[in-house]
């Protein structure tokens, strides 16, 4: 089991209907073959965990590095872990109308994300939390990590 | 061949035929086609010039002259409006128009043979071949005028690299004259170090039909190797091969210095930060860490793979790492600078004290971290001994004082007795020698200046204790005179003359104990060491020092004394000033503690039979 984080940046912005059917595809495809993580976009920035088995991620972190959309992808870890930390695949992010975002499932506003989840290790809580902060902005209220808390 | 065969044939000719008799051109033979150029009306035996069915007035004027000289003509392309023979739609159409002058037997002009055949077709393809050519004239002119004007030098070159075009600037560039030999010369004026891969990579790419870039140095007109780049691609006439490389070569030399100079800059602080026996790393302005010195990798035992963009916390004591980590994910949002003191994990194990800094820097190219961790264990252990010892002797001060008071105490009760019982001895017993008496008067004043000691002892420890007690705005002249009042009878028995001059620092911040403690043991002093000839007298000033801070002389008229270390003198517990005089030791000893313990110092002069001055610094 391994997990990797990149960041990247959209080549144009991104619309609630682009990131609807990015959300879409991705659960659909990550669903299908055991693929977990998050998200994060807000105003052309992207920063995305995903944990899986490596013959499994590697590929997909190819595909997803050569996706038109964005560029800039730039690969902060791929390393092993001891167990998965996000149950499912989610997506917090800005989004231009809030309403009926709220209500969809895996959709989250970035003030909703769940905190850094414990099971990551101090070193790598530290590297969501400085992913998030890089796309959110060091405004938005996230709630910290509890490992750092 | 009959006649009406022969009609029949020529009638339905592709071609238009007609003849056009007499004078006055009337109208002959006409077959389908020439009946359909000329608008359907011509009626045999009219002339011409009444049914034209559309032909110009220019035509009309040939034809009658070609009757008339009988030198046949063709109009070539001559248009018409006709229906299209496919589809019948009446458009511009073009014919060759023969005009042959037609003569009876005896030679005699009788008419004219017309004769159109369409060339429509070929005429379209002579018109639009003009207008391609003049536009390619147009096209050529302005790349002539491109590559002759635009900066760098253009080019073509053939499969066998032979060079087809060069524009003017290799000329300007190279110094070179125009008859020079292109496919010679170029090749020279590579720098020697770059010919083999220039010619190489530039033939490897001709024969993979792909096209190159690359860079090399060339000499200019004035000797100097200027770095140029040079790139081609290859013009595609599909599916052959490529017959040509079209390329442009540009003077990079100057962009390639600064690379350069920016390469070197950076390699030289990279070798600078590893030739380092800190922790050294960059990060990102998003905070991830980038670069990890030579030494980092040495004291981890990690490389910067292994430890990726955070993994610095880990290597902390588990019970700092949240900590940090949490200051780092705000320092990197404020831009404030990061500081603090941690253990970090050495590669086998031992944690060491490191203070962790790191500042960020803004310039042209972007935000980034810098940061050093700094190995302070040394220092920190050192400091730790030193805190311990300290402790252990303020410890050991404090029980000794105990001790002294416990001890003064504890030996006044059985003096207290010694005393009775010798007073009781004294009265009781009888002496026959005179020197006996003398004998009891010296035990009498040992047992008093052994009181006074003890009691001397126990104040001193007394005052000890009261040397951190708080400070308050005191006046001098009011706490001189309590003072004086406690010491009214020695100053009865010494007829002393006191002098008080406080106007230059009336009040005093201070200790009240300890203010009262210096000042009754300095006059006290002043008045036990009077000199036997002379009544005392005692001066008492006050005064400000250089750096504005108050000071205090007591100067006497009495015994002086010799200083062994003029004219700091310290005082040594229990070390007698005078040897004439008791018990002054103690006393200058815990002035001087007390001077000690607020940050001030005392000051000696003394001139043996004259007098002696103390000067108090209450703070340095
Ligand atoms: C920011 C971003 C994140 C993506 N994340 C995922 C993902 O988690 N899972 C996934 O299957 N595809 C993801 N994709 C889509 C992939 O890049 C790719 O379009 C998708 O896997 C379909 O690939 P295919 O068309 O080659 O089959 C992401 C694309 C972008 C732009």
């Amino acid at each position: 089991m391994n997990h990797i984080v990149y960041m990247s940046r959209a080549v144009r912005p991104l619309s609630d209907q682009d990131l609807q059917e990015l959300l879409d595809q991705c659960r659909r495809d990550n669903a299908l073959h055991n693929v977990t993580g998050v998200l994060f976009y807000s105003h052309g920035n992207i920063a995305q965990l995903i944990e899986g088995e490596s013959s499994i991620i590697d590929p997909l972190y190819e595909r997803i590095s050569r996706d038109g959309r964005h560029s800039n992808v730039t690969q902060l870890v791929n390393k092993p872990i001891p167990s998965r930390s996000f149950p499912d695949w989610s997506m917090a992010f800005h989004p231009l109308e809030s309403e009926g975002f709220t209500a969809l499932g895996g959709f989250l506003l970035p003030n909703q994300v769940p905190p850094t989840p414990e099971s990551l290790t101090i070193a790598d809580a530290l590297l969501v939390d400085l992913v998030r902060q890089a796309v959110f902005g060091a405004d938005t209220p996230t709630t910290p990590s509890p490992s750092l808390a | 061949m009959h006649d009406h065969q022969l009609q029949s044939i020529l009638r339905h000719m592709p071609a238009g035929i007609a003849t056009l008799l007499g004078p006055e051109l009337r109208y002959g033979f006409v077959n389908e086609a020439m009946q359909m150029l000329l608008g359907g009306a011509t009626p045999t035996g009219e002339p011409l010039a009444e049914h034209t069915g559309g032909l110009a007035a220019d035509l009309l004027e040939v034809m009658q002259q070609v009757y008339e000289t009988g030198r046949p003509y063709v109009a070539k392309a001559y248009p018409f409006s006709a229906p299209d023979p496919t589809d019948g739609v009446v458009a511009k159409r073009y014919f060759d128009l023969a005009l042959e002058p037609l003569h009876d037997e005896n030679d005699e002009p009788q008419g004219l043979l017309l004769f159109a055949v369409d060339v429509t077709g070929q005429e379209e393809a002579r018109q639009r071949a003009h207008e391609l050519s003049l536009e390619t004239r147009r096209l050529d002119a302005r790349l002539r005028v491109l590559s002759e004007t635009a900066p760098q030098i253009t080019f073509s070159v053939d499969t066998s690299g032979q060079y087809e075009y060069v524009s003017p600037q290799w000329y300007y560039f190279t110094g070179q004259p125009p008859t020079a030999d292109l496919n010679a010369i170029w090749p020279l004026l590579i720098h020697p170090d770059d010919r083999l891969r220039v010619l190489y990579q530039a033939d490897a790419a001709r024969a993979a039909g792909v096209g190159w870039s690359f860079e090399y140095r060339m000499r200019r007109h004035d000797g100097q190797y200027r770095w140029m780049l040079s790139r081609a691609l290859p013009e595609l006439h599909a599916p052959d091969k490529p017959v040509f490389w079209h390329g442009a070569v540009t003077e990079v030399h100057d962009q390639r210095e600064l690379a350069e100079a920016l390469r070197r800059g950076e390699a030289e602080l990279r070798f600078l930060a590893d030739s380092i026996p800190q922790l050294i790393w960059t990060a990102t302005a998003e905070g991830f860490i980038d670069y990890y010195n030579q030494h980092t990798g040495d004291y981890t035992g990690l490389s910067a793979q292994e430890l990726g963009p955070t993994g610095w916390v880990a290597l902390l004591d588990p019970t700092e790492q949240a900590a940090a980590a949490r200051r780092w994910v705000h320092c990197v949002a404020s831009g404030d600078a990061y500081e603090g003191l941690y253990r970090m994990r050495r590669h086998d194990g031992q944690y060491r004290w490191h203070i962790i800094r790191a500042r960020q820097l803004a310039d042209s190219r972007g935000l980034r971290w810098f940061g050093a961790c700094t190995d302070v264990d040394d220092q920190h252990r050192l400091r730790e001994v030193l805190q311990t010892q300290y402790d252990e002797l303020a410890r050991t001060n404090r029980d000794l004082d105990t001790f002294v008071y416990t001890a003064s105490h504890d030996l006044k009760q059985p003096l207290f007795n010694l005393r009775g019982l010798f007073e009781e001895l004294r009265r009781t017993a009888t002496f026959q020698d005179s020197e006996q008496e003398q004998l009891l008067e010296m035990v009498d004043e040992s047992l008093r200046q052994l009181d006074g000691t003890l009691q001397e002892l126990a104040a001193t420890v007394q005052d000890q204790r009261e040397l951190a007690a708080p400070t308050e705005d005191l006046d001098l002249r009011s706490v001189l005179e309590e003072v004086l009042l406690g010491l009214r009878t020695q100053v009865h028995e010494a007829q002393a003359t006191i002098d008080l001059e406080l106007s230059a620092a009336p009040t005093l911040v201070y200790g009240r104990a300890n203010l009262r403690s210096v000042l009754h043991n300095l006059l006290s002093n002043a008045l036990k060491f009077t000199h036997p000839a002379r009544p005392a007298h005692v001066q008492i000033a006050t005064s400000l020092s250089e750096t504005g801070q108050p000071q205090l002389t007591v100067r006497d008229n009495g015994l002086g004394m010799e200083l062994r270390q003029d004219p700091f003198t310290s005082f040594q517990l229990f070390e007698r000033q005078n040897p004439q005089v008791a018990g002054a030791g103690v006393g200058l000893y815990l002035v001087q503690r007390i001077l000690d313990s607020r940050g001030g110092h005392l000051e000696v002069t003394s001139t043996v039979g004259q007098g002696t001055t103390f000067t108090v610094h209450w703070f340095e």
